[in-house]
């Protein structure tokens, strides 16, 4: 039974075969849209999660703000605070700034950080060859450079390894270590991959005017940010005077990122959500059209004892077929899309487990629901004016 | 048996009511083969549309074998026209998009037969229409007489007590014409089938052995010249 009314379906749209193509495009579209969307949303969650895996999420950043732009902190005051502080497990005092360094011919332009030998901890920083810079180092002008940065100084005859020499201004350096590739981190306002990184005495060798004015700092595991922050504000502030202190967690950030994703998948949700609707008014114009075309043989079949659920089935099965069809193709052309730009931004690649079902539950739905109205219209027909139909 | 009595069918039009069919009564036995003639306008495919409870008259009853059909709802209506009525239109009205069987097989379909045994009864009725051999084919292959013989495979395929056909030979020439009323003719000794022919055709009406004239909403029986 069931097998006779969607081989029948398939036989009436194949009928008009350019007109089924339109209407289905239309489902396949929309399907696409929507599954592609909720799966762009997954891998952003995805790369957020993984950006945050690397540093972890008891992280917070500090920065002192002058009246004229970044403000300074005394090294001493950062150093201390894991004595003073119960809470804080590690700090990472930097300085940053940015230029030049040359090595064999190659010149690369990139952040500069001053920092000290913490900083390879609270950032968990690994090396792949050589060693950090380390608190004994002081003005030794040895220098460690992120994976990245190595891979744009290098060149085929020299790479940057241990003992490589690079010219930073007037000075040259000593290249002690190489670091492995690190994810970009919303928590840094750089790129550690692609930075420099010297001892914080040798800041003033290659920085104009460098200042300590931020740092990066570990909690305890059970440490609650927000009374970190504020116990952060009240410890460090009176030391600023008329400096100002500001502090960024990593869960504030992270719970300010989600907002966005939630409405930025929301967003995109919508515009598949529209594109599969219009998808839907395709699929219910076609099935009019081709119920006015056939409404002779929907007399014809009323006359010989079709029930009214008959003909709600013939068509309805339509409209289901056609949008079962679209939701499928719409899988593959969504995960296509997906990937796609997965592809374009350089993000990893993941499949929503929930897209495909989802997209193609949706389209379905829209199917039966924008074929459901012509077909109630078909079964209401009169048999006597359908049969008189031209 | 079919049994009309005091028909009568008016339509509200504005105000007034327009009577298309009064008192309206026709008594045919089972194996007759009875023509209703009638000009354009008198009311002749009303008429059908009630003997083929596509329509209900507005006064009167309507009997098949002693049965009131008219106090069946819808869906009983269906059902009703499926077990007892076999129509066949001037234009064949074939599916176009199912082949010769599968029209023929249509009224068994509905009926809930399961598929391998209509598919034998329609091909059977073929056969017995001459199209043995074309079981197979889509209706647009047929030629016009083919495709009335088709339409009357499926009229007769359910074993209906009446066989209602609407000028079933104005579209097709003469010969042809012959070899439907013809095949008519057998069908109905055959199986003991009430046929109506509604026609404006004199030579189709004089092959019946009765003949009615619907006028002005009234039946006339036309006594046989001989």
């Amino acid at each position: 039974m069931l097998k006779r009314v969607v081989a029948e379906a398939a036989a009436n749209l194949l009928a008009s075969r350019q007109r089924s193509a339109l209407a289905l495009l239309g489902i396949v579209i929309g399907a696409a849209a929507v599954i592609a969307m909720l799966n762009v949303g997954a891998i952003a969650r995805n790369e957020t999660i993984r950006q945050f895996r690397q540093l972890g999420t008891d992280i917070l950043t500090l920065r002192a703000d002058g009246n004229m732009g970044l403000g300074h902190f005394q090294l001493s005051d950062l150093e201390a605070l894991p004595l003073e502080l119960l809470a804080v497990r590690e700090v990472a005092p930097f300085v940053i700034g940015g230029g030049s360094a040359q090595h064999e011919g190659q010149v690369a332009h990139s952040s500069q950080l001053g920092i000290t030998a913490a900083f390879a901890q609270v950032t968990r920083m690994r090396m792949r060859e050589g060693r950090f810079i380390s608190d004994y180092d002081r003005f030794e002008l040895y220098a460690v450079v992120g994976a990245g940065l190595a891979r744009q100084l290098s060149t085929p005859y020299a790479p940057i390894r241990v003992g490589s020499p690079l010219r930073i201004g007037r000075y040259v350096f000593t290249v002690i270590g190489v670091a492995e590739p690190m994810l970009h981190s919303p928590m840094m306002p750089v790129d550690i991959d692609s930075t420099l990184f010297v001892s914080i005495p040798n800041v003033r060798r290659i920085m104009f005017n460098p200042s300590l004015s931020m740092a990066i700092l570990r909690m305890q595991p059970d440490a609650d940010a927000e009374v970190v922050v504020g116990q952060l504000q009240r410890h460090l502030g009176p030391k600023l005077r008329d400096q100002r202190l500001s502090v960024q967690s990593a869960r504030q950030l992270i719970a300010g990122m989600q907002n966005q994703m939630q409405l930025f998948t929301l967003l995109l949700g919508a515009v598949g959500a529209i594109a599969l609707a219009l998808g839907g008014v395709g699929v219910m114009n076609i099935m009019l059209v081709s119920i006015a075309e056939r409404r002779r043989e929907i007399g014809v079949r009323l006359a010989i004892g079709a029930q009214p659920g008959d003909i709600r089935t013939l068509f309805l099965a339509e409209a289901v077929l056609l949008s079962v069809t679209g939701g499928v193709l719409g899988i593959f052309l969504g995960i296509a899309g997906a990937w796609g730009f997965a592809w374009l931004s350089g993000w990893e690649f993941v499949i929503s487990p929930t897209a495909a079902p989802l997209g193609a539950g949706v389209s379905v739905a829209v199917g039966i629901f924008f074929g459901f109205y012509p077909a109630v219209m078909a079964s209401r027909l009169d048999p006597i004016e359908a049969l008189r139909a031209e | 048996m079919l049994e009309l009595v005091d028909i009568g069918r008016s339509y509200r039009v504005g105000p007034g009511e327009m009577h298309i069919l009064r008192h309206l009564s026709l008594t045919v036995a089972a194996g007759e083969l009875v023509s209703i003639m009638g000009g354009s306008g008198s009311g002749k495919t009303t008429l059908m549309n009630i003997i083929g409870l596509l329509d209900k008259p507005t006064s009167g009853q309507y009997r098949i074998d002693g049965q009131d059909v008219l106090k069946a709802e819808a869906r009983e209506l269906s059902r009703l026209r499926n077990r007892l009525i076999g129509f066949v239109f001037q234009s064949f009205f074939l599916l176009p998009r199912l082949n010769a069987w599968r029209n023929v097989a249509l009224p068994l379909m509905y009926r809930g037969t399961p598929e391998a045994e209509a598919r034998s009864r329609a091909i059977a009725m073929l056969e017995r229409v001459g199209l043995g051999e074309r079981t197979e084919h889509m209706p647009a292959m047929l030629s016009g007489g083919q495709k009335q013989r088709v339409a009357i495979a499926r009229a007769l395929v359910g074993e209906p007590r009446v066989i209602l056909a609407d000028e079933p030979t104005g579209a097709l020439d003469p010969k042809v014409s012959q070899e439907i009323m013809d095949l008519f003719l057998a069908l109905k000794r055959e199986y003991g089938v009430l046929i109506l022919i509604i026609t404006h055709d004199p030579g189709v009406a004089a092959q019946c052995e009765r003949q009615v004239v619907l006028a002005n909403g009234v039946l006339t029986e036309v006594v046989p010249a001989c």
